[in-house]
């Protein structure tokens, strides 16, 4: 079943699902240069991005009235998010074989 | 009329074309551009760069004369109505866009397959015929307009589907240059050697010629009808062409950056998936509200959310190959366009569909000025972009592959224009976001969709001065494009440097 966003809930339901995608590229980009730079603090600043990311899905799961299977969706979000990152920084690694990162090698 | 006058005229006309060629010949000699420097299937590519060019110049014209409209209603009222601006200023994007596309892949082709392009004589041939009849859709769009409820009008004058209005014998114009087009890039190939891009290349202009294909039929019932033209609008842009680019971004980063083929191959593969993965059924979230059962709901709305994920790997990517190559490049201008483009692509696609995509939201928002927000944000960043790089690619070339790097002459007026033109789309995003979301918030939740909400929405102060900052940064979009021309036709002209060779 779906119901609608609130009209009070209108700008938090952009602003939260905005930030779902910019904290995932944040903690993306994070994560990867903290493994290019060998820094840890990128690696704190990446797990960082990532609990604001969980932040705005909760948030974004409230304003949008998600309940039931949608919340599947949140679910998605996520995991989806959270192994994505890891998933890439790997296939980079793989398919760089003669170039790999300090970290890496 | 006498013989004597006959002859004035004749004279005339003969006299005006002399000096129409002349000045012609004087603005060659003042570009100093060398088609020598260039192989046949290249001087295909730089006429259809050439003709995009001048699309981009048509749909920011159009656009800006839509965009007046907004606050001057009455303004060319029944001359060249905002429904006629409108469809011009879109239809000029995509024709564009396409024009870019078919320029980008004939640049490649000979390189990529080792071999002259098999059919160039009828490549040739294909473009002057889409370029004649794409003059004269305009032509009818500007100067005929409407027609009767006929069929005759379908065929000659305007199809009437939103954004592919074109008369159906262009439609089908446009389908045989297409397959011309599909059948050089197969054959050169096959003439040649394969590659993985190659292999993607081909496959995605199948589906590329296809697709166009559902926008051709008509149904009774305008539900099935809509549920069609989707298969146009959203898999064209949102699979095909977003392979499309994946194609091109590839082929030029190993010649730009010197990435290796296998690994940019690679990626291609996996952007591929990902893109098809999350982006076919996508296409769900413009199911929504067009009598569509409700299951599309949730399938629009799941897929919609994995939808930014491809978008996060290239940036990921992008970084890994920046760090590992440190941005050296043989094309500064070129790689700059690149970098706006993954900028772009994310956040035009990704985070500004996101924010209103899942069907909880998109019931007050969709047709609102949020799509078109979305839409320009989206489209200059993922399609606009990667051509005007290819510009600079291809002129860098026309020139004698000339130095492109640090310490060029007049340096600022790429930048200049690759700023204006950036920071003009995306002011005209943010303005479309705020007259969108005042429309959505307005119209739709308190005006419930009624009339009388929508002119509430129309005339409120937000909307207006929202359509107003939207004009001025049309206008700063349109200077950052006569500046944009301005450095293609001149950069490089005094340069006797050769471009730098990228390992």
């Amino acid at each position: 079943m779906l119901e609608p966003v609130a009209l009070k809930d209108f700008f938090i339901t952009f602003f939260s699902s905005a930030l779902v995608i910019l904290a995932g590229a944040s903690y993306a980009l994070l994560y990867a240069w903290s493994h290019l730079s060998q820094k840890r603090t990128y690696r704190l600043l990446s797990y960082l991005a990532y609990a604001v990311l969980v932040i705005a899905v909760v948030v974004l799961s409230r304003a949008a009235n998600f309940s039931g299977y949608w919340l599947l969706i949140s679910v998605a979000m996520l995991v989806g998010y959270f192994f994505a990152p890891i998933g890439i920084w790997h296939l980079c690694i793989k398919t760089h074989p003669s170039e790999q990162a300090p970290a890496d090698r | 009329m006498s013989t004597e006058g006959s002859e004035a005229v004749i004279q005339h006309t003969s006299g005006w074309l002399d000096k129409a060629r002349t000045q012609w010949q004087n603005f060659n000699t003042w570009l100093e551009l060398d088609s020598s420097h260039l192989s046949p299937g290249r001087q295909l590519s730089v006429k259809y760069f050439t003709v995009a060019v001048i699309l981009f110049f048509a749909q920011i014209l159009f656009g800006l004369l839509a965009a007046t409209q907004f606050l001057a209603p009455g303004f060319l009222y029944e001359i060249l109505d905002f429904s006629v601006n409108r469809m011009v200023h879109i239809n000029a994007m995509v024709v564009w866009m396409l024009y870019g596309f078919i320029g980008c892949v004939y640049w490649l082709l000979e390189e990529e397959s080792g071999t002259e392009i098999v059919g160039l004589k009828l490549g040739n041939i294909a473009f002057w015929v889409l370029t004649s009849a794409v003059t004269l859709v305009v032509l009818v769009y500007l100067l005929v307009q409407i027609g009767p409820g006929k069929d005759s009008s379908l065929w000659l004058i305007n199809e009437g589907r939103e954004y592919i209005e074109a008369p159906r014998w262009a439609d089908i114009g446009i389908v045989v240059v297409i397959l011309i087009f599909f059948y050089n890039v197969v054959a050169t190939f096959s003439k040649g050697k394969w590659s993985g891009i190659a292999g993607v290349l081909t496959l995605d202009l199948i589906a590329l010629a296809g697709l166009y294909v559902a926008g051709m039929f008509y149904m009774t019932n305008i539900t099935h009808d809509q549920y069609w033209w989707w298969w146009v609008i959203h898999l064209w842009v949102e699979a095909t062409w977003e392979v499309l680019v994946g194609v091109i971004m590839a082929w030029s980063l190993m010649k730009l950056l010197g990435v290796k083929r296998k690994i940019v191959e690679i990626w291609l593969y996996i952007e591929v998936a990902l893109m098809f993965g999350s982006g076919i059924l996508g296409l769900g979230h413009h199911y929504f509200w067009i009598g569509t059962p409700e299951y599309w709901l949730t399938i629009g709305g799941f897929f919609s959310a994995l939808e930014p994920i491809p978008l996060v790997a290239m940036v990921v990517h992008a970084l890994y190959d920046a760090g590992t190559h440190s941005f050296k490049n043989s094309n500064h201008p070129a790689v700059a366009w690149i970098i706006a483009q993954a900028f772009g692509n994310f956040f035009g696609a990704g985070v500004w569909g996101f924010m209103h995509t899942l069907p909880q939201i998109n019931l007050y928002t969709h047709g609102t000025q949020w799509s078109a927000s979305h839409g320009h944000l989206a489209f200059f960043g993922a399609y606009a972009t990667i051509n005007i790089a290819f510009f600079y690619l291809a002129i860098q070339h026309w020139r004698g592959n000339v130095w492109m790097g640090g310490g060029m002459v007049n340096n600022w007026r790429w930048k200049w224009a690759l700023g204006l033109l950036n920071a003009g789309v995306l002011g005209m995003t943010i303005a479309l976001l705020i007259a969108g979301y005042e429309q959505s918030f307005i119209e739709r939740a308190v005006g419930g969709s009624t009339w009388g909400g929508y002119f509430d929405a129309q005339n409120h102060p937000a909307f207006v001065s929202a359509m107003a900052w939207r004009l001025f940064f049309g206008l700063v979009t349109a200077a950052g494009f006569v500046l944009l021309v301005w450095d293609l036709m001149t950069i490089g002209k005094t340069e006797t440097r050769k471009a730098q060779v990228i390992e």
